[in-house]
C-alpha cells in the first residue's frame, strides 16, 4: 500500500500576547489508503491543531514554521486558500467535537448535506443533489431522511447531528476524514454506536481516518494504528496490539495504568504526577520529564529521538537507548 | 391558541395606550414648567406693548389662566375627540400644521434610514471581508473619526463648503422657492442633509454589522463549511450573512429613534421644513398643542418600532 | 453506622415548562436513599435528569412533587447553628427539603451540611475573586469560626486537604488549571464540614490523567471525613471505580438501583444492559514482570 498521507517534521505554533505558543513540534507521522490512525493526547497536545494544519484551517494567529504535508506525493505546505478550497471535502474532509456548533443553525439539515453535494458534483441538477444527498443521510444512519432533511438542527439529537456530520464530510468521497473528537461531546450509548457507525462506513468506503480522541477506550476500539501526543509531539505510535500490550513510553503507560477500568473499586488509581507544560514555556529536554517517574538525566538536558521497536512501532524515550539502565518495566 | 393570540394583542393595544397617556403627561407638565411666553408665539411682537388687562383677556382666551391639571384634563377629553387644538404660531388646526410638513420629514428620514441600513450592511461586510487587513484598518479609523462627529457640526461644515463657498448644493429648505412639485429641485436640497445622516449614523451600524459576522465566522459550522469545500464567498454570504441578517433587522428596527432622532437635528441646521423643525420651533417658542401632538406623533412611531421588534424576536425563537 | 441514612428522596418528580403548554418531565417519581459514609453514583444520559435531581437536592429548584428528606442526627453538632429558643427545631431529626417552611427554618445549617461541586469549575468561581475568598466566604457567611485560627490558616488547610499548596490562595481561578479549580471547588465545599457532598459531573470536563488524580483525592478525602457522596456522572468506569452504589437514570426515571459491583456484572434493565456494552474497553497488559525497557 502507497502512503497517501505524509507529514514531515511539522511544527506550528501561535502568537499569543504571553509570547509564542508551541503547539506542534516536529511531528511526521504517515497514513495508508484504508486506514483508521488514532491520535490520542490530553487537551492541549496539539492533536487538534495537527489535523486543521493538514487541512489549513487554522485561525490567523498560527504559523506552520516548518515541515512538510505530502498528499500522494505532492507537497500542499505552500498550498494557498484558493487550491485548499479544491482539496477539502474531496480529498480529505472533517468532523468536529461538538455537532451542534458544526451545523449552522438557521438552515435545515438537507440543505447543508445539499450544499456540500453540490459543490463536489458539479452539473446535477436539484433532485439528483437532494437524492445524492437523502443517500447520504441514508448511509450514515438517520431513519427516513426524506422526512429528516427538513428538520433544523435543534430539532435533531446529538447522535444524530454527529451522523449529519459525518453524512456532510462523506459527500465528496474523501480519500481520509479527519476526526475530531467526534464522540466526545455524546453520550455512552450513543457513542458506541457512531463509533460503531465509522467503523462501517470506513471499511465500506475503504476510506483513511484520522482520529483524535483523548479517550484510550474508544481508540481502542476503532484504531489500526495509535500515535500518542504528549505536548506537541508524538511520543509513541504503533499497532492498536503495539500500545495496548507492549507500551514502552513511560506516558503511555501511565494513561494506561491510570485508567479506571481494571483498577480495584475503592483502591487507588494510578496517577501521572504533575501536570503538561504549557507551550508557551517548554521546559528543556524532554517535555515529559518532570512527570517521568523513570526520568534520566539525559532527559532533562536532551531530547530524545524516536527509538525504533518495530517496524511500526516507534516512541521517544531515552529508556530505549542502548546505554539506558536496565530499569525493571512496570508490570501488574 | 387563538385566543391566546387575541388575549396577546389586547394586552399589547393597551399597553400601547398606556405609554402614549404616560408620554402626554410627562410632556404637557414638563413644557409648562419651562421658563417662556406662549403669548409670544401667538401674538407675536404685539405682547410687549400689552397691557395687563389684555394679557389676562389674551391668557383666558388660549385656556392658559386654570391650573395645569384643568388644562391637562381638558386638553386630554379633547384629544381623545381627535381635537388638538390650533397652532399658536399657524393659527390653524395643528393636524394641518403637521400634514403639511410630515411629507418632507418622512422622505428624508425614509431615505436617510434605507441608505445609513444598506451602506452599512454593505460597509460591514467589506470590513469583515477583509478582517484586520489594510482596507478594513482604514475604514474603521475612518469610521471612528466620523461617528465622533457631532451631527450639527458636520451639518454647518457641509453648509459652509458646498454651499457657501463652493455654492454647488442648496444649504437650506427643502426646495427652491415655488418649486415643490419639482423632484430635481427636492433632490437637490435631499443631498446635504441625507450626506450628513449618512456619515454621521453609518459606521454605528456598519461596526456591528462587521462583528456580528466576524462572531459567525468564529463558529465552529463555518469550520465545517471550509471543510466540505466552500470557498470564502459562500460561506460569507450562505452562512454567515444569513446566520448575521435577523439580528441585524430586528436591530434596525430598534433603531429608528436613533435615526429619527438625527434627522430632527439635521432638519433644524439645514431649516429643511420638516417634523423635525417644527418640533424644535414649538419647543422653543411654547406652541403648546403643537408641540403635545408632536411629542405623541414621535412617541408613537418609537414605541410601534419597538414592539415590532419584540414580536420579530419571540418568533424568531430559534 | 454504615446503614443509616442520611437522605431519603421519596417519589421526587420536577416538571419543565421550556414553551407554552408544554411539559418535560424531567424527573418522574425518582425514589432512593443515601446512606451516611456512602458513595452514591447516579448515572445516565444527558438530558435524563440527573444534575435536576442535585438541584433539587441542593435546593436550587422547588420540586413539582415528592420529598427529599434530609436525616439530621448529632443534635450537639448542630446546635451552633439555631438560636436558644429554637429548641422544637433542634430536636427535629429529619427535614423535609422541599417544603418551603421547613426549609426556612432550618436554611443555614442545611446550606452548611450539604454542599455541591459542579462540573465546570471556570465558571462556577466568581473570577474576580482570589482563592482564599473563594474558600473563606461560605465560613464568613456561616459564621462558622476558624478553628485553626483564621480564616486564611482555614483555607490554606483546606487547600493542602485538596491537594494543594498555600501559593495558590493569593490567585485568581483563571490563573489555575481545570483541575486546579476543580480541587479549590473541592476545598470550598469540604471546609463547610460537609455531611452530604454533590459532585455534578465533576470531572467530565477534565483530562484523563487528571480524572484520575481528581478521583483519587475523592476516595481518600471521604474516607478521611466520612461525608457521603453523590456522585453525579455519565462515565461508567469511573462510577464504577468510586460508588458504594450506584442507581441508573433512564428518561427522567430511575430504572435500576444496585450495588456498584452487582450492577456491572449482572445488569438486570435493558437500557443498563446497553450502557455496561457500549463502555469502550481496551484489553491491554502490563508487561510482563522482569521486563526490561
Amino acid at each position: 500500500m502507497s502512503e497517501l498521507l505524509e507529514v514531515k517534521d511539522l511544527s506550528v505554533s501561535f502568537d499569543t500576547p504571553q509570547g509564542e505558543a508551541q503547539a506542534v513540534r516536529d511531528v511526521s507521522f504517515s497514513l495508508k489508503s484504508g486506514e483508521v490512525l488514532a491520535v490520542v493526547g490530553e487537551s492541549g497536545c496539539g492533536k487538534s491543531v495537527l489535523c486543521k494544519t493538514v487541512m489549513k484551517l487554522l485561525p490567523p494567529s498560527a504559523k506552520i514554521k516548518s515541515g512538510s504535508i505530502l498528499v500522494n506525493g505532492t507537497d500542499i505546505i505552500g498550498y494557498q486558500e484558493r487550491d485548499m478550497c479544491k482539496l477539502r471535502g474531496k480529498l480529505f474532509s472533517m468532523v468536529f467535537q461538538d455537532p451542534m456548533a458544526s451545523l449552522n443553525p438557521s438552515i435545515p439539515v438537507g440543505k447543508q448535506v445539499a450544499e456540500a453535494v453540490k459543490i463536489h458534483q458539479k452539473g446535477l441538477s436539484k433532485k439528483e443533489i437532494y437524492k445524492r444527498a437523502e443517500e447520504l443521510m441514508r448511509l450514515t444512519g438517520i431513519a427516513c431522511p426524506e422526512e429528516h432533511m427538513k428538520w433544523y438542527p435543534h430539532q435533531f439529537s446529538g447522535g444524530m447531528r454527529q451522523r449529519t456530520v459525518m453524512a456532510i464530510a462523506l459527500a465528496g468521497n474523501p480519500k481520509i476524514v479527519f476526526a475530531d473528537e467526534p464522540t466526545t461531546a455524546l453520550d455512552v450509548a450513543v457513542q458506541a454506536q457512531i463509533l460503531d457507525m465509522f467503523k462501517k462506513l470506513q471499511k465500506k468506503l475503504g476510506m483513511a481516518v484520522v482520529f483524535v480522541t483523548h479517550d484510550l477506550g474508544v481508540a481502542a476500539r476503532i484504531a489500526d494504528r495509535i500515535a500518542v501526543m504528549y505536548a506537541g509531539k508524538i511520543v509513541e505510535t504503533g499497532t492498536a496490539e503495539e500500545i495496548f500490550y507492549d507500551a514502552r513510553h513511560p506516558y503511555t503507560l501511565g494513561l494506561l495504568r491510570s485508567l479506571p477500568m481494571y483498577a480495584e473499586p475503592k483502591g487507588e488509581l494510578y496517577t501521572i504526577p504533575g501536570m503538561p507544560p504549557s507551550p508557551l514555556s517548554l521546559p528543556k529536554g524532554d517535555a515529559f520529564a518532570c512527570r517521568n517517574e523513570y526520568a534520566l538525566k539525559i532527559d532533562y538536558e536532551e531530547e530524545p529521538p524516536m527509538f525504533c521497536i518495530s517496524d511500526t512501532h516507534y516512541a521517544a524515550t531515552w529508556l530505549l537507548d542502548k546505554r539506558a539502565p536496565k530499569l525493571p518495566a512496570p508490570y501488574r | 391558541m387563538v385566543r391566546y393570540r387575541l388575549l396577546d394583542g389586547v394586552k399589547k393595544v393597551f399597553l400601547f395606550l398606556f405609554s402614549i397617556f404616560l408620554l402626554s403627561a410627562a410632556v404637557f407638565f414638563i413644557s409648562r414648567l419651562a421658563p417662556g411666553d406662549p403669548l409670544v408665539s401667538y401674538y407675536g411682537e404685539r405682547v410687549e406693548r400689552m397691557g395687563i388687562q389684555e394679557r389676562v383677556w389674551a391668557e383666558e382666551k388660549l385656556g392658559l389662566k386654570d391650573s395645569v391639571w384643568v388644562q391637562y384634563i381638558r386638553w386630554l377629553g379633547n384629544a381623545i375627540r381627535g381635537e388638538f387644538g390650533i397652532s399658536y404660531k399657524y393659527k390653524m388646526d395643528v393636524i394641518e400644521v403637521i400634514k403639511g410638513r410630515i411629507g418632507n420629514t418622512l422622505l428624508l428620514g425614509g431615505v436617510g434610514f434605507c441608505l445609513v441600513f444598506l451602506l452599512a450592511l454593505l460597509l460591514g461586510i467589506f470590513c469583515a471581508w477583509h478582517e484586520n487587513r489594510m482596507p478594513d484598518r482604514i475604514v474603521c479609523t475612518l469610521g471612528t473619526i466620523t461617528s465622533c462627529i457631532p451631527e450639527f457640526w458636520l451639518s454647518l461644515l457641509f453648509i459652509f463648503i458646498f454651499s457657501t463657498n463652493l455654492k454647488w448644493l442648496p444649504g437650506s429648505g427643502a426646495y427652491a422657492v415655488g418649486k415643490a412639485d419639482d423632484w430635481g429641485s427636492r433632490m437637490e436640497h435631499l443631498i446635504l442633509p441625507l450626506t450628513v445622516l449618512v456619515v454621521s449614523h453609518i459606521w454605528y451600524y456598519a461596526y456591528m454589522v462587521r462583528n456580528r459576522i466576524l462572531e459567525e465566522t468564529g463558529t465552529d459550522y463555518v469550520l465545517l463549511a471550509k471543510a466540505k469545500g466552500l470557498n470564502k464567498r459562500q460561506i460569507m454570504f450562505h452562512h454567515c450573512l444569513r446566520n448575521a441578517i435577523p439580528s441585524y433587522l430586528s436591530m434596525a428596527a430598534a433603531s429608528v429613534p436613533h435615526v429619527l432622532g438625527g434627522t430632527y437635528i439635521v432638519e433644524t441646521v439645514f431649516s429643511y421644513p420638516g417634523i423635525g423643525t417644527l418640533s424644535y420651533e414649538s419647543a422653543r417658542y411654547k406652541d403648546y398643542n403643537l408641540l403635545m401632538l408632536l411629542s405623541i406623533l414621535s412617541g408613537a412611531f418609537v414605541i410601534l418600532c419597538n414592539m415590532a421588534v419584540q414580536k420579530g424576536a419571540e418568533r424568531d425563537g430559534r | 453506622m454504615k446503614d443509616e441514612i442520611l437522605l431519603d428522596v421519596q417519589k421526587l418528580s420536577h416538571k419543565f415548562f421550556p414553551a407554552r403548554k408544554m411539559e418535560v418531565k424531567a424527573v418522574d417519581e425518582v425514589s432512593f436513599q443515601i446512606r451516611r459514609g456512602e458513595i452514591f453514583g447516579l448515572v445516565g444520559e444527558s438530558g435524563s435528569g440527573k444534575s435536576t435531581i442535585a438541584h433539587c437536592i441542593m435546593n436550587i429548584y422547588q420540586p413539582s412533587g415528592g420529598k427529599i428528606i434530609f436525616y439530621t442526627g448529632n443534635c450537639q453538632e448542630r446546635r451552633g447553628f439555631f438560636n436558644k429558643k429554637d429548641m422544637a427545631v433542634q430536636e427535629a431529626n429529619s427535614i423535609d427539603v422541599c417544603d418551603p417552611k421547613e426549609f426556612r427554618r432550618h436554611r443555614r445549617m442545611l446550606l452548611a451540611k450539604r454542599q455541591i461541586i459542579f462540573q465546570d469549575s471556570s465558571s462556577s468561581l466568581n473570577p474576580r475573586k482570589k482563592i482564599r475568598e473563594i474558600i473563606a466566604e461560605p465560613m464568613k457567611i456561616q459564621h462558622i469560626a476558624p478553628v485553626r485560627g483564621s480564616l486564611c490558616a482555614e483555607a490554606e488547610y483546606w487547600l493542602n486537604q485538596a491537594g494543594l499548596d498555600g501559593s495558590v490562595l493569593e490567585q485568581y481561578p483563571s490563573e489555575l488549571s481545570g483541575g486546579q479549580r476543580q480541587r479549590v471547588a473541592i476545598a470550598r465545599a469540604l471546609a463547610m464540614k460537609p455531611e452530604l457532598l454533590v459532585a455534578d459531573e465533576p470531572i467530565a470536563s477534565l483530562d484523563v490523567s487528571v480524572q484520575a488524580q481528581i478521583m483519587n483525592l475523592f476516595l481518600q478525602l471521604q474516607k478521611e471525613h466520612g461525608f457521603s457522596f453523590l456522585f453525579i456522572a455519565h462515565d461508567l468506569l469511573a462510577v464504577k471505580f468510586l460508588c458504594d452504589r450506584v442507581g441508573v437514570l433512564w428518561r427522567g426515571k430511575l430504572v435500576e438501583t444496585a450495588p456498584s459491583k452487582e450492577l456491572f456484572e449482572n445488569p438486570c434493565h435493558p437500557y443498563t444492559k446497553t450502557l455496561a456494552a457500549s463502555i469502550p474497553v481496551p484489553h491491554f497488559r502490563l508487561r510482563q514482570e522482569g521486563d526490561v525497557w
